[in-house]
């Protein structure tokens, strides 16, 4: 039974990334880089992609708080991805999460406590 | 709650509330531009909080496609006329092994074909009735209302289209597609700060645009200084104030704000036609 939730829970998840990076590139000012953002297990995930579908192998995560002041700086990981663990603070304030790929590609994700909160109902 | 990414949208929503028990939030503070606002967290948290969430479409507002909104709450309100949208024109670049490549825009102003916006507030009263119950009573009849209102404005467009043709136009800003393409217009359009005084470089590119298109009428997207509308003036250009009304005016409404602006240009035409 837990198998299955988890089962439904990861392509819930999965289609939630597919329709938010699709949704994204269709913006009229999208700019090439799509950012999607969601917490699973504790974690905060961090997901890059150009409009091309390619997977950007470097660029720049800023992590901004509620009241848009930058927290924390790191870099993206090869597979266009990153993730880092969610405190407390971010858990109450929610975050604001740009990633710059470089070339004019930057892009960012608002994640609402309560977004952070159902990630977190979601993987237990 | 009604959310809405638009001041057009505000108010069909609140002229199809009808009640007080329903509230329309537009979040949007009014010294900023609604198409490249970007929400803070507790808005994008107020948003998800709504009963509905009236989305403009063509995209408009592009923080929409940057935080999780409830699929069944969303409401694109320009869905039903999207085969018709207008592309704008592209960003050419190239990076890395994409090579060079272009993302291409749509133009977002939907509004300011009367018709088209009219079909906004219907999809918006359709998707205001299925979500909140509340709405239900007498929203036909103000439908009705706001349609009409609208064909108004459509009429009273139509007829400056007529008076216009064959006169170039130029817009302080592109925002004006639809409304070209709906009436018959020429417009074309510079790149200018709204409300700002345009530097000698732009007067030498609205020069050169006249020289190039023969261009008699220039649009400004909102007020701009004194100076600016004698410098226009001096070049010999009929002008009028066409603010697109994205965000809130500072005075009146919807309605009565356009109604103004399709004056000020009836007014233009006339003026052109007896010179």
């Amino acid at each position: 039974m837990t198998q299955t939730f988890e089962h439904l829970a990861r392509g819930f998840r999965a289609l939630l990334i597919a329709l938010a990076l699709g949704f994204a590139a269709s913006g009229a000012h999208a700019h090439g880089l799509n950012v999607f953002a969601f917490v699973e297990n504790g974690e905060v995930v961090v997901e890059a992609r150009f409009s091309s579908g390619r997977v950007p192998t470097e660029g720049t995560v800023r992590i901004y708080d509620d009241a848009d002041i930058l927290v924390a700086t790191m870099a993206l990981s090869e597979d266009g991805a990153l993730r880092f663990p969610l405190t407390g603070a971010a858990r109450e304030s929610g975050l604001r999460i740009e990633v710059d790929a470089g070339s004019g590609h930057r892009d960012y994700w608002l994640l609402t406590p309560a977004d952070i909160a159902a990630g977190l109902d979601a993987s237990g | 709650m009604v959310a809405t990414v638009n001041y057009p949208l505000a108010y069909f929503a609140e002229r199809l509330a009808g009640t007080e028990q329903v509230s329309v939030l537009f979040p949007v503070p009014a010294d900023r531009d609604p198409a490249f606002w970007r929400p803070t967290i507790a808005d994008i948290s107020e948003i998800q909080s709504a009963d509905l969430i009236a989305l403009n479409g063509a995209g408009f507002a592009d923080w929409v496609a940057r935080a999780s909104l409830p699929r069944a709450r969303l409401v694109d309100t320009s869905e039903l006329f999207a085969e018709t949208l207008i592309e704008t024109e592209s960003i050419t670049h190239s990076h890395g092994a994409d090579g060079e490549h272009s993302h291409t825009g749509t133009a977002s102003f939907t509004w300011l074909d009367f018709e088209q916006a009219a079909t906004q507030a219907r999809s918006l009263a359709t998707a205001m009735e299925r979500r909140i119950p509340a709405v239900a009573v007498g929203l036909h009849a103000r439908l009705a209302d706001l349609e009409a209102d609208l064909m108004a404005l459509d009429a009273e467009a139509e007829d400056i289209g007529t008076a216009l043709s064959g006169v170039t136009l130029v817009a302080t800003h592109p925002r004006y597609q639809y409304f070209a393409r709906a009436y018959g217009l020429e417009i074309v359009s510079l790149d200018w700060d709204a409300g700002a005084m345009p530097e000698d470089a732009q007067w030498q590119a609205l020069s050169d645009l006249m020289s190039g298109t023969g261009a008699e009428v220039l649009i400004w997207e909102a007020a701009p200084p004194e100076e600016a509308m004698v410098r226009a003036a001096d070049l010999g250009l009929a002008q009028a104030v066409f603010p697109p009304l994205a965000n809130r005016p500072a005075e009146g409404d919807f309605l009565t704000a356009m109604r103004a602006s399709l004056d000020a240009l009836g007014v233009l035409a006339l003026e052109l036609a007896t010179d």
